[in-house]
């Protein structure tokens, strides 16, 4: 069954139960199917096309998803935090002919970006569809195929994760046990949804024929307003709990109907969930973990073992496998440090375009996620940090070395170090380490980020050092890093 | 008015992700125009309440309130008689 589907059939079974709210503005699961088909039709010269999806977060972005589904072609949404440049790179690596645009995204991005395109389709508020461009390519794809999600891709290499309708399905189908979601929930979306997590609560929402209602974290009454509007479980990042909790009167008052607080993206801290616990007792925290690999879910924490185990992943999700490898792909004991494997109906296709990366990451049907962990007694995981360099940022994953490399190419300098540093909200920012060189001008790198990177990559500050940040045995690392930052601060 | 505007169109030079040279309309969004994300928002919003002095209530954190030069500049008005 594809995800569409149970659109379909909760517009038979009630049709005029709420699906998706915006603003003022709510659709039913008739209209929202008959919607969807307007647009699945545009679509109908096309068989298993590659289509990119330049909307943002809300009901038009929603339909135009399923409608790539329904009519059997290719999802890629695009990141639109991410600055054109990266976005270009996306396009690039992934050989997309064909995209679907709202009108508003349309004109913000301009004639001139569209076009590279064969296909161009573009969307307005009142859903008529209007091809601006059309010509069908045949493609060969993965023939399971149905989304294309990308982790990361701001610097370097952008990495497309392949996911099939089974993918899909089968994590939504787990999320929804394990949130006990039914039709009479509300979820609240202010989270992007062109990622795993915000695609997450989409899918498993509609499986159970519930309510999603849709906003942005930019401004904070509209979202208190939006959680008031009858919301029983809200999602979010760590940062988003933390500038919620900025507001602690208000806070009370807007969570005293949320049934679950469930969060995935980064792990939750103990000063979070204490501060959920006081200003909304009767909310339960369910803090998720996974990763765009795994579709979205791979673990949770039951919330009534919130408080005693707060600093573990929890346990596998139903459907499932977890375990911990040594680096010979025997499974060890618990106690015993090693990389943390997943297997289930979850598990991605590959990466688009990279056999190499791919071939990297699932090995003998295990998706290695490159987290290291114990496991505990009764089946608890406890993370231990990375085996490679990649840090959080803002809940966002991203590898130092791509962030540095991409400033240095592109500014007079001779080194750039990315420092992550702790901020009050987002958890980590970063600042830069720059070795200058004669040329180095501190206010064209800020310019450069303020350009080219997303916001949370934009840097703190910028520090000049005259040495590598070399460890003790002469190797460059996060850690040495970290060392040579907190040096050069002490002693400034 | 005049005052306020420039001091924060100052802000955002040097705090946003508004690029010097640029001018922008006093009606023009800041987060659609990619000036403002979440973040910087609240970080402005600790700004005004520090340089001016005055408490915003949740429910003034509004785009009608936080989304323009023109919606800032009339909010700090307003509060900071």
């Amino acid at each position: 069954m594809r995800i569409d589907a149970y659109i379909l059939e909760h517009a038979r079974k009630t049709p005029h139960q709420i699906a998706l709210e915006e603003g003022k503005r709510s659709i039913s699961y008739s209209c929202l199917d008959e919607d969807i088909n307007i647009v699945a039709s545009s679509l109908s010269d096309f068989d298993h096309c590659k289509f990119a999806i330049l909307a943002e977060s809300g009901i038009q972005y929603i339909k135009i998803l399923m409608a790539v589904y329904r009519s059997g072609n290719i999802a890629i949404p695009l990141p639109i935090e991410l600055p054109g440049l990266s976005l270009e790179r996306i396009l690039d690596s992934a050989c997309i002919n064909n995209i679907i645009a709202t009108k508003k995204l349309y004109s913000r991005f301009g004639d001139g970006f569209f076009e590279r395109f064969g296909t161009v389709i573009v969307v307005s508020d009142n859903t008529a569809v209007e091809a601006l461009s059309k010509r069908v390519i045949l493609e060969r794809n993965d023939p399971e195929l149905r989304l294309v999600l990308y982790t990361s891709g701001t610097t370097g290499t952008p990495k497309g994760v392949m996911l099939s309708d089974k993918n899909l399905v089968s994590n939504a189908r787990s999320i929804t046990e394990v949130l006990s979601l039914t039709s009479k929930d509300k979820a609240a979306l202010v989270i992007s949804p062109h990622h795993a997590f915000g695609n997450s609560i989409i899918n498993s929402h509609i499986m159970a024929g519930s309510s999603i209602s849709i906003g942005t974290m930019n401004f904070i009454g509209p979202v208190f307003s939006l959680i008031e509007s009858g919301v029983s479980i809200f999602y979010g990042v760590p940062s988003t709990y933390r500038i919620l909790l900025k507001y602690p009167e208000r806070f009370k008052k807007a969570f005293t109907n949320v049934r679950t607080a469930a969060s995935a993206g980064g792990a939750m801290d103990r000063v979070i969930v204490r501060a959920i616990k006081e200003f909304s007792p009767n909310t339960e925290i369910l803090p998720m973990y996974g990763q765009t690999e795994a579709t979205a879910r791979l673990a949770y924490l039951p919330s009534e073992d919130v408080d005693e185990f707060i600093d573990t992943i929890g346990k596998a999700i139903p459907g499932v496998t977890l375990d911990v490898f040594d680096s010979e792909n025997w499974p060890l004991e618990p106690g015993i440090t090693g990389e943390l494997v997943a297997k289930g109906d979850n598990i991605l296709l590959g990466y688009l375009n990279d056999d190499a990366a791919t071939e990297k990451i699932i090995i003998d049907g295990w998706l290695h996620t490159g987290d290291l962990a114990q496991k505990l007694q009764g089946g608890y995981i406890r993370l231990l940090g990375r085996k490679d360099d990649l840090i959080k940022v803002g809940d966002h994953r991203v590898n130092p070395r791509e962030v540095e490399k991409e400033i240095e190419m592109n500014n007079e300098v001779s080194n750039v170090f990315v420092v992550p540093v702790s901020h009050e909200l987002m958890g980590n920012a970063i600042s830069l380490m720059v070795i200058p060189n004669q040329e180095t001008d501190v206010e064209k790198i800020f310019a450069f980020c303020r350009k080219n990177l997303p916001g949370y990559l934009y840097p703190r500050e910028i520090l000049f050092i005259d040495h590598l940040p070399l460890s003790e045995n002469g190797k460059i690392s996060n850690r040495s890093i970290i060392e040579e930052y907190q040096h050069v601060k002490a002693s400034m | 008015m005049e005052q306020i505007k420039n001091d924060i169109l100052d802000y955002l030079k040097n705090n946003s992700f508004m690029e010097r040279e640029k001018t922008i309309d006093d009606s023009d969004s800041l987060t659609q125009n990619g000036i403002l994300d979440s973040i910087g928002l609240l970080e402005l919003i600790d700004y005004i309440c520090e340089r001016y002095s005055i408490e915003i209530p949740e429910d003034m954190l509004t785009p009608e309130n936080f989304d323009s030069l023109r919606g800032i500049t009339n909010l700090i008005t307003r509060l900071a008689k």
